[in-house]
């Protein structure tokens, strides 16, 4: 995945609820228009709600180890 | 922080709780027959007892954790959200609990009329709940392999409901029709298509998610749902036109699709990042231990040449197998999850804010499930063994599950007042002084 470490949240291995907290911890720290990854082996539905709620949009892809990577826009 | 998780999206606290809470008595139920019938109920799977005790376990306990567990995961799993929750749960948990207290009754004393009540109860108890379900599910796209099993699972109810109704009818009537060839397949559409597809479903994200395994990998996670649909289907189509070969293909291949689930889940489970194995983690091992041994039962059973005959107890055993060493395992693994889970997400939402909210282990802790769970391994060593002696350990078997029935009673229970007592703590907090 092309996407600079420091922009991305690995939340394979956290559990809940701290994907949801780190996400939006960093997205927290970025400017509007910029982007961040989220790596995570669900579709986190509550997240999305969120993301929405708040004006962000996302898009997700689902790979073949069975990890979602969603991209997420400020 | 923003609130954590959307809370306002979530179903009341109360609406998956009263399933969860009511489940365990029907295991305690169980027990009663096994110590009060045992040697018929272990002696044949169609003896009234027999019957009896499969469905206080299938209909009263598993079904009714399944459908509290989907009123509460729809929206966190599929983004789908029910119409009226608590209103679906107020209709839907007494229907459950009367139906499946009619249907035993019905069994054991041969009484047409609770039969019948029994199938007016729970038909129309899932058929609202399969409504409201399936109007929020089909609504949005399968944009992961949870959703379309989700979605398959829905329609193997729907399956299993509909033949169970017309067997019920058929035993309160009196009719003349055969039913061994159908309950084969109403067991396989509800133990297979709907249980087993579901727990595939929510397995897909709570093995990861609670015991920090690696995910499923997405190809066969895609495929297993609509490949044991397929299964069942070419199993039922088999009884429809009588041939015994295509019947033989379909249970080997959803013998063989379950088998590859199972491998697929102990795989994951060796690379899991949770050092100490903890209730849910040893509940999973004997679950899927268990269906396996049973999945090689059916295969053994189906491949068998014609004319050799099984003995009744070799189908009793499996039932044991599958259900009291596989769903029933697996299905408390995960109540010892989500239930902490819930009470203490509600704890945090009301919660001040900087204000710390109790662990999740002061709600439920390990060292009380896991004197549970060692019942538990009790009861399903006492069952399994008491096929070959029910004389000796039927009563034995069934002291034991009613033992690790109530003591499942017990734990959630307590897990519910101590979240009682910490919101009354919290609330007396938020008072002026």
């Amino acid at each position: 995945m092309d996407f600079p470490a420091e922009r991305t949240v690995d939340a394979r291995y956290m559990e809940p609820p701290q994907p949801f907290v780190a996400t939006m911890e960093m997205l927290d720290t970025l400017q509007p228009g910029e982007e961040m990854l989220l790596l995570l082996y669900r579709e986190p539905h509550p997240l999305y709600r969120v993301l929405q709620q708040n004006g962000h949009r996302w898009q997700s892809e689902l790979l073949a180890d069975g990890t979602f990577a969603i991209r997420i826009t400020c | 922080m923003q609130a954590l998780l959307s809370f306002e999206q979530s179903p009341p606290l109360a609406a998956p709780l009263r399933f969860f809470l009511s489940a365990p008595l029907f295991v305690v139920l169980a027990g009663v027959l096994l110590v009060v019938d045992g040697g018929a109920l272990l002696g044949s799977r169609w003896s009234p007892a027999t019957l009896a005790a499969t469905h206080l376990l299938t209909i009263g306990f598993m079904l009714q954790v399944m459908l509290g567990a989907l009123i509460q995961i729809l929206p966190v799993v599929a983004g789908a959200n029910l119409a009226r929750p608590a209103l679906v749960a107020a209709l839907v948990h007494p229907a459950i609990n009367l139906g499946a207290l009619a249907m035993a009754a019905g069994f054991l004393f041969a009484e047409a009329r609770w039969l019948q009540l029994a199938a007016a109860l729970l038909g129309l108890g899932l058929a609202v709940f399969l409504g409201v379900a399936g109007r929020a599910v089909f609504r949005v796209p399968s944009t992961s392999p949870s959703i379309r099993g989700l979605k398959l699972a829905l329609l193997a109810l729907a399956a299993t409901v509909g033949s169970g109704l017309f067997m019920l009818l058929v035993l309160a009537g009196g009719w003349p029709v055969a039913l061994p060839g159908l309950a084969n397949l109403h067991a396989g559409w509800g133990l297979a298509g709907w249980a087993g597809v579901l727990l595939a479903a929510v397995a897909y994200v709570v093995v990861p998610m609670f015991q920090l395994t690696p995910g499923y990998p997405a190809r066969p996670a895609w495929w297993f749902p609509p490949a044991t649909l397929a299964a069942l289907l070419l199993s039922t189509l088999a009884v429809v036109v009588d041939a015994g070969w295509l019947n033989l293909i379909g249970r080997l291949l959803l013998a063989l699709v379950a088998l590859a689930f199972i491998a697929q889940t102990l795989k994951l489970q060796v690379g899991r990042r949770r050092a100490r194995p903890d209730a849910t983690f040893r509940y999973w091992q004997l679950g899927l231990g268990a269906t396996l041994a049973a999945l090689l039962m059916l295969i053994v059973e189906t491949l068998l040449p014609a004319g050799v005959v099984l003995p009744a107890e070799w189908t009793v055993l499996l039932g044991v197998l599958v259900l009291v060493g596989g769903f029933l395992p697996f299905i408390i693994g995960m109540l010892y999850k989500i239930v902490p889970f819930l009470l203490w997400f509600d704890l945090q939402h009301r919660s001040l804010p900087g204000k710390a909210v109790p662990a999740m282990n002061k709600l439920l802790d390990e060292p009380r499930m896991r004197g549970q769970l060692h019942s538990f391994f009790v009861a399903f060593a006492l069952s399994t063994v008491s096929v070959a002696a029910p004389a000796w350990l039927a009563i034995p078997a069934g002291l034991a599950l009613i033992v690790a029935g109530a003591w499942l009673a017990h734990n959630l229970l307590r897990a519910v007042l101590r979240h009682r007592d910490f919101r009354r703590a919290g609330e007396t907090a938020k008072m002026p002084a």
